[in-house]
Parts: C-alpha cells; sequence; structure tokens
C-alpha cells in the first residue's frame, strides 16, 4: 500500500471510510442501475430475438368513455373474466408428472425371511 | 437421595477394596485374598494408614480434576450467561435457532477442566478445536451464505431496484463502528473485524475476523492481533437477535407519525426469467467491484440460483434446510464454546459489545435517514415508507419483520413486509461487500 507510514491510524480509518463507503454505494448503485434499465432492456432484446408473432405485450388500458368507471362497465369486465376462467379447465396442461414411489429394500420388511424362514 | 447413597456406596467400595486388589506399594505379588487378610492382620496399623491416605488422596486427585476445583468466577459468569442466553431463546423466541446452541455452547465451553488433557476448544487436537477450525478458517459463514441465498426471494429487490440503496445506506453502521474502534485504539485490522458488527450479519462477521482478527496475522509492527472472533460472533449474534429491542425506538424518534403512514405500492410482478439473471448478473457486478467478497457473495448468489433455474430443486431443498441446519449447529456450539472464560473475558470484549449496540445503532439511523433522503427526491405514490430504511440492516429476516410491525402499528393496513425484504437482502450484499473492501483494504 502506498500510503506513507506518518499517517495516522486514525487518519487511514477515515481514507478506509469513504472510500468503502464510496464503494458500497457504488457497488448497489451499479446494481439498481442494472436492474432498473439494463435488465429491461436486455429482456426486450431477447424477447426480439424470439421468433413468433407477438412477443411484446402491450399493456392493456382500461379506457372508459367518458372517463367514468360505472358498475355497469365493472359487471361487464367481471363478466367477461368469469366466462374466460370457466373456459379454462379445457385447456389444462398436458404434462403429467408422477413421482415415483420407490420402495427401498431392506432385511427387516423382507418378504423372503418371512416366507422361508418358517417352513419345516 | 438414594441414588446418591448408592453412587457414594460403590464409589466408597472401590476405595475399599483398591489394597485387596494388590494395588498396594507393598506385597505386590500377593494375589489371595487369604494372604491379604493375614498382611493386614500383622501390620494393621502401617496398612490403615496406607489405606486411609491412599483413599484421600485418590479422592483429592479426582476432586483436582473436578470442575469444582478449577471453578473461577469467570467460569460461573459465562455459564449464567449461556443459561441467559437459552432462556432467551425459549421465553421469548429471539433467534431461538441461533441462542440455543450458542448459549449450549458457552455452557460446553466454560466447564472448568484441566489444561493438558485435549478437552477445551483452544486446546491443538481436541474434538472441539477441530469443529472450531471451520470457523478459524471461515469455512462455515460462506456454507451458510449457500443455504441464504437458496432460501432468499430477490424479487421484491428486482421489481423496486432502488431500494437496493438502503442497503448500502444502513452499511455506514460499519464504517462508523471502524472508526470508533480505531478511536478506543483497536489497531486497524481488529477494528475492521470489530466494525462489521454494524453489518449485523452474523457469517459475515464471523468470516471477517476470522481473517483480520484471528489470534495468528502479525501486525506490520511485529505484534499479533488478538483473536476476537469470539467476541465479535457473540456480540453480532445477540444483537441480531436484540434487533426488536433495538430499532423500533430509534424508528420512532426519526420517524413522524405521517411518514409512517405513507403507503407504498405493490411491487410489480416479477418474471422468472429476470429472477434466473439476478443472481448471476449481480454474482458479476459484485464480486468484479469487491473480490475479497467472492466466498461470500459467490455462495450466495450460487444459492440462489440454485434455488430461482428451476433445473436443481434438490440441491436447492438442501442447502436450504439439511445444510443449513448442520453448518448453523456446529457454528453455533463452536462460536459458543469459543468463549472460554480467561481467553472472553476481558476489556476488549466488553468494549466489542459497547460498539456492537453503537453500531446497530448507526446502522438503522443510517438507513432511515437515507430513505427519508431519498423521498426528498421521489415524487407522488413513488415515496418510499422511511421505516423500511430500517431493514437496511441485514438481520434477515428479523429487521423486516420489526418494520412490519412497525408499520402495522402506525397503520394496521399497511403491510411493509414485501417492501422491507428489498432493503434487507440489499444488506446482506452490502455487508458483504463492505466485508469484502474491509479485507482489502487491512488483510
Amino acid at each position: 500500500m502506498s500510503i506513507p507510514l506518518s499517517i495516522s491510524n486514525i487518519d487511514e480509518g477515515y481514507v478506509i471510510l469513504l472510500t468503502g463507503l464510496l464503494i458500497v454505494f457504488s457497488g448497489l448503485l451499479t446494481l439498481t442501475v442494472f436492474f432498473k434499465y439494463g435488465l429491461p432492456f436486455i429482456l426486450k432484446f431477447y424477447n426480439g430475438l424470439k421468433p413468433g408473432p407477438k412477443n411484446t405485450n402491450k399493456e392493456i388500458t382500461c379506457k372508459v368513455p367518458g372517463n367514468e368507471f360505472t358498475g355497469e362497465v365493472a359487471a361487464a369486465i367481471s363478466m367477461g373474466i368469469h366466462l374466460y376462467l370457466d373456459e379454462q379447465h379445457d385447456n389444462e396442461n398436458a404434462v403429467l408428472t408422477i413421482k415415483q414411489a420407490r420402495k427401498m429394500y431392506s432385511p427387516w420388511s423382507s418378504k423372503i425371511y418371512g416366507a422361508y424362514n418358517n417352513r419345516f | 437421595m438414594k441414588k446418591l447413597a448408592v453412587i457414594f456406596g460403590v464409589i466408597s467400595m472401590l476405595l475399599f477394596i483398591k489394597p485387596v486388589l494388590g494395588l498396594t506399594t507393598s506385597n505386590t505379588n500377593v494375589t489371595t485374598t487369604e494372604v491379604a487378610a493375614l498382611n493386614t492382620n500383622t501390620n494393621t496399623s502401617s496398612d490403615d494408614d496406607n489405606f486411609i491416605t491412599e483413599a484421600v488422596d485418590g479422592i483429592k486427585q479426582f476432586y483436582a480434576y473436578t470442575g469444582f476445583a478449577n471453578a473461577q468466577s469467570g467460569h460461573i459468569i459465562m455459564i449464567i450467561i449461556g443459561i441467559v442466553f437459552i432462556y432467551l431463546g425459549i421465553k421469548f423466541d429471539y433467534e431461538p435457532l441461533l441462542l440455543i446452541p450458542i448459549g449450549t455452547g458457552v455452557i460446553i465451553g466454560n466447564i472448568p477442566f484441566v489444561m493438558g488433557n485435549q478437552t477445551g476448544i483452544y486446546e491443538t487436537g481436541s474434538v472441539l478445536n477441530y469443529l472450531y477450525f471451520g470457523v478459524v478458517k471461515g469455512i462455515y459463514p460462506p456454507l451458510i451464505f449457500l443455504g441464504i441465498g437458496a432460501m432468499t426471494d430477490f424479487s421484491s429487490l428486482i421489481a423496486n431496484p432502488k431500494l437496493m440503496l438502503l442497503g448500502a445506506a444502513a452499511q455506514i453502521g460499519v464504517f462508523g463502528t471502524f472508526l470508533g474502534a480505531l478511536y478506543l485504539g483497536f489497531n486497524l485490522p481488529e477494528a475492521g473485524a470489530i466494525g462489521i458488527i454494524g453489518g449485523a450479519d452474523g457469517p459475515t462477521a464471523i468470516f471477517l475476523s476470522s481473517k483480520l482478527a484471528n489470534g495468528i496475522n502479525i501486525l506490520p509492527d511485529g505484534t499479533t492481533v488478538k483473536n476476537l472472533i469470539g467476541p465479535i460472533a457473540i456480540a453480532a449474534y445477540s444483537y441480531m437477535a436484540l434487533v426488536p429491542v433495538i430499532q423500533p425506538p430509534i424508528m420512532k424518534l426519526l420517524t413522524t407519525k405521517k411518514e409512517r403512514l405513507i403507503k407504498m405500492k405493490p411491487p410489480r410482478a416479477v418474471s422468472q426469467k429476470e429472477k434466473m439473471i439476478f443472481p448471476v448478473a449481480a454474482l458479476l457486478l459484485t464480486t468484479f467491484i469487491s473480490p475479497s467478497a467472492l466466498p461470500l457473495l459467490g455462495m450466495l448468489f450460487f444459492g440462489n440460483l440454485l434455488k430461482e433455474s428451476g433445473r436443481t430443486e434438490r440441491l436447492a431443498e438442501t442447502a436450504r434446510t439439511k445444510l443449513i441446519d448442520i453448518v448453523t449447529i456446529l457454528l453455533g456450539v463452536t462460536v459458543g464454546a469459543s468463549t472460554q472464560a480467561d481467553i472472553f473475558i476481558t476489556k476488549d470484549s466488553m468494549l466489542i459489545f459497547g460498539l456492537g449496540a453503537i453500531s446497530f445503532v448507526i446502522a438503522t439511523m443510517g438507513g432511515l435517514l437515507f430513505a427519508k433522503l431519498m423521498n426528498v427526491f421521489l415524487k407522488g405514490d413513488e415515496k418510499i415508507n422511511p421505516l423500511i430504511g430500517a431493514s437496511g440492516v441485514s438481520a434477515v429476516p428479523d429487521s423486516a419483520r420489526v418494520v412490519h410491525a412497525e408499520g402495522l402499528k402506525a397503520d394496521p393496513t399497511n403491510y411493509l413486509l414485501m417492501h422491507a425484504m428489498a432493503p434487507n437482502v440489499a444488506g446482506v450484499i452490502g455487508s458483504a461487500i463492505a466485508a469484502g473492501i474491509l479485507l482489502s483494504f487491512l488483510a
């Protein structure tokens, strides 16, 4: 380290205090910036690479004429959602995974011992 | 009482038949009881003396090896502290997973014994010494971090990355305490190890103190650093357990009622893809900035990748359950046992405990004040509730829970837990980076 010996412990402490805090902040700031701006960009780019008709989900806006959200509109939307969810069960995931139940061999539960040892 | 009488009877029987079995100095060849009886008949007086003195000597020697003979006030004090730890863990549910192993460890480490029989934790070759090796060499902390990574859900942090800065702000506790320790006369590496208590992260504190204040390193001026692992670990863990006591008054002091009522908008949903990218990207960014923290951060993000990749559920499951449990048991007991009274009860330990309390206070204040500062620049529903700044001191997940409880006290419909988890996990990353910085400056 290039810090001369004449600098006391306390002075070095202040140096470490300032640089340390600066590095911690810059480190987490880098992370912040990356996840705030970098990641959405990367994901957008990645989605853009994928083939397919539409990859970007457009945000759904609920524009109501006259800017009023009446009970009728709410009822219409909830009816729509209800009907949609009602149809959901027809499109079930076709992939079935069955967890295999393994039976470990153990002499304690072995049929062989029980079956043969008692023969006369 | 009956049992006592039986035991006493057996011991006296054994002592009685000892000369009969030919263990006396005279007549070594005599084997039969007949001759032994004859022997006792011929020179009764001298043999009686012999027998009694030997019996007394035996008891004396046995007594000299018992804890009663070797106990000093320090041992008794530490055993009482151990019992208090266990009591706190059971009765008040303050981090029982840590306090009960540590409390038991404190009792184990302070049973008085005679040196030289490979019993104590500081005697080379003893079993406890081998287990303690993982602490001294900083093996356990990265393994704990692996488990923490496999447990932690970073999604609230990904949803609201600016909360990461609160985790950085709370690290002022680390550097503030570091400076405080320097003023109290500790040398640089020791002060660095003490400062990390302010990171409120037990494994990080043990990792750094095992590298900086391990009693092995030699300073430029030729002296060896003190072994402060025990006091630092105990201080870090006990203050972490006391977070529900330390933080609320400071939170009330530094925030106004109006600020505590701020409702934050719910975090957005985070896609699995983002969750998978997070550990890899964060690993690269943080370890390039602070490579010394590699063992901690590497394991933390590795654990998180195991969890989020969706392909390694088995490994993640082991890391966050069995593995971390095993390491916690070993770490707790050995750290507890390392508080052997003659090494632990010193002025330094007392100073460390004082500094530790201050460091938690500074860290909490740093987080709270920085949250208020951020609010100055944020508008509308982007505003954050300053209470969550307090959870920037890691202490996962206790400080987030404390924030949640305080938020509920101010407004029973304000649920802050998810928001508080973001600075909380950022605090873990922040304190690991801080540890890396201190390590690279001071090691």
